[in-house]
């Protein structure tokens, strides 16, 4: 999962930054109004954590253009202005949910995942497939009610195909779930952890499709 | 020693007033008394002399018939040529031969007007009872003096009414102010105001016009400062339950020093908030010491040295001419020290590694040059707006250094102002004092 982290302030960024990589996000920080427009334009995130009183350029302006080109990337307001006037305005210019600085930090993770659950259409936050089960709450995988040991980046990978079975996602697709500007990306590092995945789960879990990218096939009983 | 007594001016006016009127109206009572009793007097005696001439054209068959009467108002007698009484109306002999012309005389203890006057051939006396005379000039008189008294209380009246109705205006703004929430700082009311209170309530909107000015200030001040203090609070809860959910001790050890820097900017923040107010608070400076700016110029500059040399920045004092020549200036060394630093501090922020910040004295001058980017024009008054954060600040700050520098130049007398350093390229600020003093 990538997400956007959108703050000024360099203390609250560093902190909110680690924390969201330590829970397996791929996260990307910018400072101002005018980055993270940039960012949105180019870039395809999960989710956006959105401060409002930004330089440059005001949050709300931001989600505005960013609703404006028909973009439906679920965005947290997470700001310091909790007037009633503008927690409305901040949800009428298109955002899903709005947190008030100060936060519980568990809060924060707890409505991200949420928002995330809802774009892909899920109201259990566990992921399945077939025997697979995934629970981003507490990070751990099973298969038929084992658990499997996953690495932050081969579960992201996982996460990312058994969120749209029967949909092939190329290698840049997957890439883009797992890593920010910063990383250095390997160019066999996808091949690595479908490598790593089907050690663990079985070869036959994740298809390869030559040319195209990955898949786990539609299950056949539609579930 | 004056007792502070609490005086209307109702009140003062109603007992002005009513005092003359009972004043006025007693002095005229008791000279329409007077002139009344007096009148009376010169009336009686009047009739006393006509009735003594009517009596020496001969002397009545018939005696007048004041004795019939009962009443011994007036007694006559009558002494022929020869001395010889010819006629007495009462029993009681009035003196013989008394003065000529009006006397007075007492005999068994009533006192008595009388009136003498002599032909060849008689001598004629007439008196009167002087305290019948009185009690009928005193009946006359009373009633000169009736219409004062019932004039009187109709004029207090009057006076009590008009006093009331000039003063309501007065009253009602009063009851205006009264009923105010104290921060209902709208103007009052002025129609209807005599002239001599207007200009007091006029003068009363102007000081709520100020008022209302400076209550904003300060209301817009701590919501700002609210707002600020959360950023540092937010970042300080954040770190915390970062150090919570830290797993090792490497974590454990980043997260612990960032709180620490949390701690320490939330605490830097109260400090300058603080130092703010206080400047805003504090007197004009203009009766503080003389003190010479080269000494102050230096201590900033020891004290920003460490902060120079972390960045290899190239820090220095420049004097223009010869130190002794530099005029002393009036001020609070503290608060232009604070002064000093908050400039370095923002010229050593903003200047790159290994850059240059000269701090340079001229008479009534200090300037701070920078070798930083600068700051752009439409910028260089924003920046002394407190919280107020350039868009491309890459450095960390609360926001209130150079508000604060600002502050305590206004206290000073002295002008604070940013400009392109022309000697290195960045930034100058530069800091005029109004009056040098001289030594």
């Amino acid at each position: 999962m990538r997400l956007l982290l959108v703050e000024d302030d360099t203390m609250i960024g560093e902190t909110v930054l680690d924390v969201l990589r330590a829970e397996r996000f791929a996260v990307d920080w910018v400072r101002d109004g005018e980055m993270a427009d940039q960012a949105l334009r180019t870039e395809r995130y999960d989710l956006v954590l959105l401060d409002l009183g930004l330089p440059r350029r005001d949050g709300l302006e931001v989600l505005r253009a960013l609703r404006a080109r028909k973009d439906t990337v679920p965005v947290l307001i997470v700001t310091a202005r909790d007037a009633l006037d503008q927690r409305v305005a901040g949800l009428d210019a298109g955002a899903d949910d709005y947190v008030l600085k100060p936060y519980e930090l568990d809060e924060l993770l707890a409505r991200i995942r949420a928002l995330i659950r809802r774009s892909a259409g899920r109201a259990d936050p566990v992921v399945r497939y077939e025997g697979l089960e995934l629970n981003p709450v507490t990070h751990e995988a099973t298969k038929d009610g084992q658990p499997v040991s996953l690495s932050a980046r081969e579960w992201a990978v996982l996460e990312a195909l058994m969120s749209r079975p029967g949909v092939v996602l190329s290698r840049a697709q997957l890439e883009e779930k797992l890593y920010s500007w910063k990383d250095d990306i390997s160019s066999n590092a996808i091949e690595v952890y479908i490598h790593g995945l089907r050690k663990k789960l079985g070869a036959g879990v994740i298809q390869n499709v030559r040319g195209l990218g990955y898949l786990m096939p539609k299950p056949i009983d539609g579930t | 020693m004056a007792l502070e007594r609490p005086h209307s001016l109702r009140r003062r006016l109603l007992g002005f007033i009513m005092t003359a009127i009972v004043l006025a109206a007693a002095i005229q009572a008791f000279t329409a008394w007077r002139s009344a009793v007096q009148q009376a007097d010169e009336m009686f005696d009047y009739h006393l002399q006509q009735m003594a001439h009517a009596l020496r054209g001969g002397l009545p068959l018939a005696p007048p018939s004041l004795e019939s009467n009962g009443s011994e108002e007036y007694q006559i007698q009558i002494w022929g040529a020869d001395g010889v009484q010819l006629f007495r109306s009462a029993p009681v002999p009035l003196p013989p031969r008394a003065v000529l012309g009006f006397s007075d005389a007492r005999m068994h203890g009533v006192h008595y007007r009388v009136y003498t006057v002599q032909t060849p051939f008689q001598t004629i006396q007439i008196a009167q009872n002087l305290d019948a005379r009185q009690a009928r000039a005193r009946a006359l008189a009373l009633r000169a003096t009736l219409p004062m008294a019932v004039i009187a209380p109709l004029l207090m009246l009057l006076a009590w009414w008009g006093i009331s109705r000039s003063l309501a205006p007065l009253e009602r703004a009063r009851a205006e102010v009264a009923l105010r929430a104290a921060d209902d700082l709208a103007p009052l009311a002025g129609e209807g105001l005599p002239d001599e209170v207007r200009p007091l309530v006029d003068e009363i909107n102007l000081l709520f016009g100020r008022l209302d000015q400076a209550f904003t200030a300060q209301k817009s001040f701590v919501s700002n400062a609210a707002h600020e203090l959360r950023s540092p609070l937010t970042a300080l809860k954040l770190q915390v339950q970062a150090l919570e959910r830290a797993d090792d001790e490497g974590a454990r050890a980043v997260a612990v020093g960032r709180l620490q820097q949390g701690i320490d900017r939330a605490i830097r923040l109260m400090q300058q908030l603080l130092v703010l107010a206080r400047q805003q608070a504090e007197a004009p400076a203009g009766t503080l010491p003389a003190l010479a700016l080269a000494p102050l110029a230096r201590q900033a500059i020891t004290d920003a040295l460490p902060q120079a040399g972390e960045r290899c920045i190239d820090l220095g004092l420049d004097i223009a001419g010869a130190e002794a020549d530099l005029p002393l200036v009036r001020g609070d060394t503290d608060a232009l020290l604070i002064l000093l630093r908050n400039l370095l501090d923002n010229a050593l922020k903003y200047s790159p590694e290994q850059g240059r910040v000269d701090v340079v004295l001229a008479p009534g001058r200090i300037e701070v040059h920078d070798s930083g980017p600068g700051i752009a024009p439409a910028e260089r008054e924003r920046v002394f707006e407190r919280f107020y954060r350039s868009a491309d600040a890459a450095a960390p700050g609360s926001g209130l250094g150079l508000p604060i520098a600002r502050a305590i130049a206004e206290r000073h007398g002295a002008t604070l102002s940013l400009a392109t350093s022309a000697r290195l390229g960045g930034t100058c600020a530069t800091l005029v004092f109004a009056t040098p003093s001289s030594s």
